[in-house]
């Protein structure tokens, strides 16, 4: 595998490590599914242990191939978890946005990351099941040009008041925890695949270029900045809201 | 003496046994036997072996057991007919047991012994060949007299159709012959035993009746009968099939033909017809031959209920399922909840499972089993196994099977903190390591974490890794063999594809190669032989023959000592992280103190939550302790986990208490502040604390039994101040504290170095009614409190920078000096106190002064018996109540008379101060003093306000200092625990304390646990310290002295105080009266007449200025720091 980056291709490519965590049911693998496959099934078996799903995400300069930790949610597999966060380069901490409790747990799982994962971990808090707030001034807007990392994800919650219908966290009070912790911070469907690719590319782009391990990696370094234009067809690739912007 | 026994029994199992070794044996002198047979034969937790001796089992042979093989050849050269196995017959309560399996329960139920049939099983299981009958099954025994010197007994047995005997073909019951090898006596006994049984066997009849009603193989066998009689018709009686899982509705996963179901099921039928069926089942090698070629779908609940052994279960209670859903219904809970969110999502693919039927069921069986089950309640992966155990049994037998699997299959793999999957994880790896060694390093290398992927092979026993079908044939023997199975597979799917693994460098690799292997596993193993045999091999079939030939050496018995090994790393590591995890989830609160701190209270917390459970199991059981551990052996044998009993606290093991009551706050105190251990664990009173523990312990003399109510801990005090902590922590109001609770109150204790909050802090402590004013009561109490908080070494508190270099460059006298500095500074507290106090409101006053001649009030309580009676609903009405009944140091305590004053017996030491503070006033300032003295009036009650109490605190360099610094460092967390010597230095019943505060900051919750036990009080004849010890009980009898003199001195002025009191309105006029002359300057040494000779003891301490209270604790205090002076000396 490490070979096929070398083959003549133009992009060196590097592979990421990336755990998702976060409350029981509240979409850690449907996220994944829908980044992975551009699927969502309405009732996923609860992960056991863990799932390990692998997908490729094309950045101008660098193509990042995460290998995709999705973790059991249950309260009591917390313990297995460092078993799967070891050597992350970055973490999805996913919560529900109609469900206040998953947002604590959320933290939780930043502050167990910040303290106990590696160190410049890239965390990226993620509130799920943006369908069921109903008021969603999102629906438009995912299209955006330059709807390609935090910043646009913020643009996109502005006057958002959970007021939707099931929606029970607002996104000021993450988006003023995410500030405050230094966090990545999106809203999105998986159900509908808003926003899902925007989380991973954001991640991808946030990983420092150092942390990157491997000859892959170091190849990266070399290329910075050469492909300007990859940027075009990137932003582009995600008016359909899923994972164009990623190849699989 | 194990390979004795081993022989012996190897050789019965081998040779025909003339002369059986085993007789009777009761059970609870041998209690693992108990624990080994139940495992053995999957018995329900009642049943324990009554009987067993060495028997010949005779089957009458068969066409379809033709084949068998094993055991029984050797026998069956020698006889003619049917088959024979020799083994052993056990009768335990409700079942007649037989096995060939060397069942181990011999002298001595050893690990080594019991290997016999934890060990390799030849694909039989544990329990090998025989049968597992319920004696309601049996439905008469004869005695036969075939041969003389034979004792041999024909069994029939129930099989469910009693008018079959008129049937040709099929046995009206079968009936068995066991000859039993023993002395006639034995035999005899044995069947006494029988009778017996049988006969409450009785009552299980209609048990068994529903029970088997429910199974399929009744309904097969029937069907069978019948058919013959209608000749193939639809005729059958109008017999229910019974329901075998929702497979019957919504089909059974496969394909029937390619799986040959209808074969199997023939083949199961001649063998049930010839071997009897659910519960009166004989094993024969063809039974475990058909079982490894995979179950016919409508047998397989069944069957697996009976190998797992939770058809016995459901046969002792078989209407618990029902109940338990009745129970509860409507009833809420957290499992409950986590159930419903993943309902619909357990094997989603199965069309059973996108109805409500199929949900439904799921729903019920795994609610049912959270709440007989409340520790584990729910896990994920819980849901899939019901699930795909649903598809092939009845809601009922789906319960008791997974409570079969919770408890026993797959011990801890599903509780609260998952230790058993992680151990079992740990102990797979380990297996790999040592079966594959090149696969490991190379894993190790490339860094592939095994468990990631092999965790939820284990946890949902390889439902979603294989496809279904090949799921349930592992299950099949899974249930059959027992954990094992679990390992055995793993080991073998890692073996045969170690070439492509060997090739895979990372996680993503690794996963893709096993997935891939998963999905092809009907394909053919050989696709490329010429052999067309070996090319119609299946890589499923190749997997189970690598798993069951090439690791047949992987036994329970390997999985137990593995278990074993590892179990004490992975249960540090959960705790580890549960400590992490929990210590983050403090607060905001928490931050104000230091991780380091914060562990250190988490140790201790649960150091004392822990061992005081386990004090308080030990004690209820100290009778039946050995029988306990024996039994806790034996289930290590089996699980790799010790019994619950032993083990339970520990945090990893799943719940353990997690709130703390007033008695664990005070051990909890003690091995953190030097000032919460008692003086004198030796002798009852408490000085200051004058709370006398004594009553709580019975005798707590110093040759305690070992099981003292604090185990080998110091005694802490009960002081009011304690009492005060712990009610202003417990902010829930559940008279208890969470750890979340105690580190609350110590942020606000140690958080803050702002002099002004602590001060404010301690201030509220004493106003009860959060009024913002504290009355006279609360000053006096809060003035002993002082001294109750500094009575060990305040000097070393209030400069902390140079404590204990001065102890040991013999800075005794310095310290000595700021003891006294000390009391005078409380002294000149009280003093002042009552100098700046506002009197309380008059017409206040008068309601007191009535209510006062009404009850017959002592004057000392009226302020707070007035508040606590009218004005606070605050106090917690919880606490004045042991406070009364715990404390009286003497009956003819005068408190005694008021049930409602919150703190009753403390302040008795003080009562007297204030007269003497008075009395210590300088002559000149009489007039102050009069003041003041006014002040003291009873009938005059009064307050000071926070700023007043500020303003008092910092009139005092002393007190502004204790209250800066000495106060919250008085409690000593992880930056600076309580060191031994500086401990040892001030008194040294901090001797065994500095020992368990070692133990318990080192080694975390375990260790500390453990540590803590060991580290007693130090036996005297250990040297240096043995002599420290006689040294310090000496001035403890100083101390003790100087206490009973005081405590006589006390109580004749309670008599004088009551006998005034009964005067009437007199009753001011006498102490007043006193007050005044001893302000004019009377000598201390006769403060009053009635204190007996108490002066005596305190006029070498009365030029340190303070009221003779003071000046007796001083000397008490002083007489102790004597001690710690001299045992100084001697360190030195």
């Amino acid at each position: 595998m490490a070979d096929s980056g070398a083959q003549a291709q133009p992009k060196p490519s590097s592979s990421v490590k990336l755990v998702l965590l976060g409350e029981a049911a509240v979409g850690k693998s449907s996220l994944v599914m829908r980044f992975v496959n551009n699927d969502f099934q309405e009732n996923k078996e609860p992960t056991i242990g863990a799932a390990f799903l692998t997908q490729k995400c094309n950045l101008p300069t660098r193509t990042i191939k995460f290998e995709i930790w999705d973790t059991a949610g249950q309260e009591r597999f917390a313990s297995l978890a460092p078993m799967y966060y070891r050597n992350a380069q970055a973490a999805l901490v996913v919560y529900d946005i109609t469900k206040p409790s998953s947002l604590t747990k959320a933290q939780h799982w930043v502050a167990e990351l910040q303290r106990q994962a590696s160190p410049g971990i890239v965390i990226a808090l993620v509130g799920n099941k943006l369908d069921l707030a109903s008021s969603n001034p999102n629906s438009g807007s995912s299209d955006g040009d330059d709807a390609d990392a935090a910043p646009a994800a913020e643009g996109e919650e502005e006057g958002e008041e959970g007021e939707g219908d099931a929606r029970r966290v607002p996104t000021k009070t993450a988006k003023a925890y995410a500030d405050e912790e230094g966090l990545l911070f999106f809203e999105t469907s998986a159900k509908t695949g808003l926003n899902v690719a925007e989380v991973f590319t954001a991640i991808a782009n946030a990983i420092p270029e150092t942390s990157l391990k491997g000859p892959r990696g170091v190849g990266g370094q070399t290329s910075l900045g050469r492909q300007e234009d990859a940027r075009v067809n990137l932003v582009g690739g995600r008016t359909e809201g899923a994972k164009e912007g990623c190849a699989c | 003496m194990f390979n004795l026994t081993n022989l012996v029994q190897k050789a019965q199992q081998f040779i025909e046994p003339t002369l059986s070794i085993a007789g009777p044996t009761s059970s609870d002198r041998r209690p693992s036997k108990a624990t080994l047979f139940r495992h053995q034969f999957r018995l329900p937790e009642t049943q324990s072996p009554l009987q067993e001796i060495t028997a010949e089992l005779t089957l009458s042979p068969h066409h379809s057991t033709r084949g068998a093989s094993g055991d029984v050849t050797s026998s069956e050269k020698e006889r003619s007919q049917g088959n024979h196995y020799v083994g052993k017959l056990h009768l335990s309560e409700q079942f007649l047991c037989f096995s060939t399996q060397g069942s181990s329960f011999l002298n001595s139920a050893s690990l080594s012994s019991s290997s016999s049939f934890t060990g390799q099983t030849h694909g039989a299981g544990p329990a090998g060949n025989g049968f597992t009958l319920p004696l309601c099954a049996i439905r008469r025994v004869e005695r036969l007299h075939s041969q003389s010197y034979m004792f041999a007994l024909a069994i029939t047995t129930w099989n469910g159709s009693p008018d079959a005997k008129s049937k040709n073909a099929v046995p009206s019951g079968q009936k068995l012959t066991i000859q039993l090898a023993g002395s006639r006596q034995q035999c005899e006994r044995f069947c006494d035993g029988l009778k017996k049984g049988l006969r409450e066997g009785v009552r299980d009849v209609e048990n068994l009746r529903v029970v088997v009603s429910q199974c399929y193989s009744e309904y097969l066998l029937a069907d069978d009968t019948d058919d013959k009689k209608a000749s193939g018709d639809e005729g059958k009686k109008a017999r229910e099939h019974p329901d075998t899982g929702l497979g019957m509705v919504f089909k059974y996963p496969g394909n029937a033909r390619k799986l040959r179901d209808a074969t199997k099921i023939r083949l199961w039928r001649e063998y049930l017809k010839e071997n009897g069926r659910n519960g009166t089942l004989i094993r024969q090698p063809t039974f475990h031959k058909l079982i490894r070629v995979g179950l016919p779908n409508r047998l397989r609940g069944e069957i697996w209920e009976l190998t797992s052994g939770s058809f016995f279960l459901r046969l002792q209670n078989p209407k618990l399922y029902t109940e338990t859903l009745a129970k509860y219904s409507g009833r809420e809970s957290l499992a409950i909840d986590e159930i419903e969110k993943d309902l619909n999502r357990s094997l989603p693919e199965y069309p059973g499972f996108q109805s409500e039927e199929g949900i439904g069921r799921l729903r019920r069986v795994l609610t049912a089993y959270s709440w007989t089950n409340e520790e584990v309640g729910y896990c994920q992966a819980m849901n899939i196994v019901v699930a795909a155990l649903l598809i092939y049994m009845s809601e009922a037998q789906a319960f008791f099977l997974l409570s079969i699997l919770c408890d026993r299959l797959l011990p801890g793999y599903y509780s609260t903190t998952m230790y058993g999957t992680l151990l079992d994880q740990r102990v797979f790896e380990s297996l790999v390591e040592k079966t594959m060694p090149i696969l490991w390093d190379h894993l190790v290398k490339s860094d592939v974490q095994l468990s990631v992927v092999s965790l939820p092979w284990f946890l949902s026993l390889y439902i979603n890794s294989m496809p279904l079908i090949f799921a349930f044939r592992v299950l099949d023997v899974f249930f059959l063999e027992g954990p094992k199975v679990l390992f055995q597979i793993g080991l073998a799917i890692l073996r045969i594809n170690g070439e492509e693994l060997l090739d895979a460098s990372d996680d993503g690799t690794f996963i893709s190669v096993l997935k891939s292997y998963f999905a092809r596993l009907d394909e053919s193993a050989h696709p490329k032989s010429e052999n067309p045999k070996l090319r119609a091999v299946t890589r499923f079939q190749e997997l189970m023959v690598v798993a069951f030939k090439e690791f047949a050496g992987i036994t329970q018995n390997t999985i137990s000592e593995q278990r074993a090994k590892h179990k004490d790393t992975v249960l540090s590591n959960i705790e580890s992280f549960t400590k992490r995890t929990s210590i983050r989830n403090l607060g905001p609160e928490s931050k104000r103190l230091s991780v380091n701190d914060l562990g250190f209270l988490y140790d201790r917390f649960y150091a004392v939550l822990y061992e005081r459970q386990q004090r308080a199991e030990i004690m209820q059981h100290e009778a039946d302790r050995q029988a306990k551990a024996g039994r806790a052996k034996a289930t290590e044998v089996i699980t790799g986990f010790s019994g619950k009993n032993v083990e339970r606290g520990r945090v990893a093991l799943g719940p353990s208490p997690t709130q703390m009551d007033y008695d664990a706050f005070r051990e909890f105190l003690a091995g953190i502040a030097k000032w919460a251990l008692t003086d004198s664990p030796s002798s009852p009173p408490e000085p200051n604390g004058s709370q006398s523990p004594h009553s709580y312990f019975g005798n707590s003399t110093r040759s305690r039994p070992p099981m003292s109510k604090w185990g080998s801990g110091p005694e802490p005090a009960d002081h009011e101040f304690m009492r005060r902590l712990y009610r202003r922590w417990d902010t829930d109001m559940t008279d208890s504290l969470s750890l979340q609770n105690v580190v609350t109150g110590f942020a606000q204790v140690k958080g803050t170095k702002d002099i002004m909050s602590n001060i404010s802090y301690f201030f509220e402590l004493y106003d009860d009614d959060g009024d913002g004013r504290v009355d006279r009561e609360g000053i006096l109490r809060i003035s002993e409190a002082l001294l109750f908080l500094s009575r060990r070494g305040i000097g070393d508190q209030i400069s902390p920078s140079h404590s204990i270099t001065d102890f040991h460059s013999g800075g005794s006298p310095e310290r000595s000096n700021r003891d006294e500095q000390f009391l005078s500074s409380i002294s000149a507290f009280i003093r002042r106190c009552f100098e700046y106090a506002d009197p309380d409101h008059p017409s206040n006053q008068g309601n007191q002064s009535l209510d006062q001649v009404k009850e017959g009030l002592d004057n000392f309580a009226i302020g707070t018996d007035d508040e606590d009676d009218l004005i606070d609903l605050k106090s917690d009405p919880a606490t004045p109540v042991p406070s009364q009944t715990t404390g009286p140091t003497s009956p003819e305590h005068k408190h005694a008379k008021h049930p409602l004053s919150p703190v009753p017996s403390s302040e008795d030491p003080l009562a007297p101060t204030q007269s003497n503070t008075a009395e210590s006033e300088p002559n000149g300032r009489t007039e102050k003093a009069k003041a003041a003295n006014l002040a003291l009036d009873p009938n005059k009650p009064l307050h000071i306000t926070l700023p007043t109490f500020r303003m008092v605190i910092l009139a005092d360099e002393v007190l502004e200092q204790f209250f800066e610094v000495g106060f919250s460092s008085s409690f000593r967390l992880a930056d600076a625990p309580l060191p031994s010597h500086a401990s040892s230095s001030s008194n040294l019943t901090t001797f065994s304390n500095a020992g368990k505060q070692a133990a318990a900051a080192t080694g975390g919750l375990g260790a500390g646990v453990v540590g803590g036990a060991g580290a007693g009080i130090v036996p005297p004849g250990k040297g240096l310290r043995g002599m420290l010890d006689n040294i310090v009980s000496d001035g403890m009898r100083v101390a003790a002295e100087v206490k009973r003199r005081m405590d006589e001195a006390q109580k004749e002025m309670d008599r004088e105080a009551r006998h005034g009191r009964e005067e009437d309105e007199e009753e001011e006029e006498p102490p007043s009266a006193r007050d005044r002359d001893l302000l004019e300057g009377a000598e201390t040494a006769d403060v009053d007449t009635s204190r007996g000779s108490a002066p005596d003891l305190l006029t070498p301490a009365a030029e340190n200025g303070g009221s003779g209270v003071l000046e007796v604790n001083n000397t008490r205090n002083r007489s102790a720091s004597d001690a710690s002076r001299r045992v100084l000396e001697f360190e030195r």
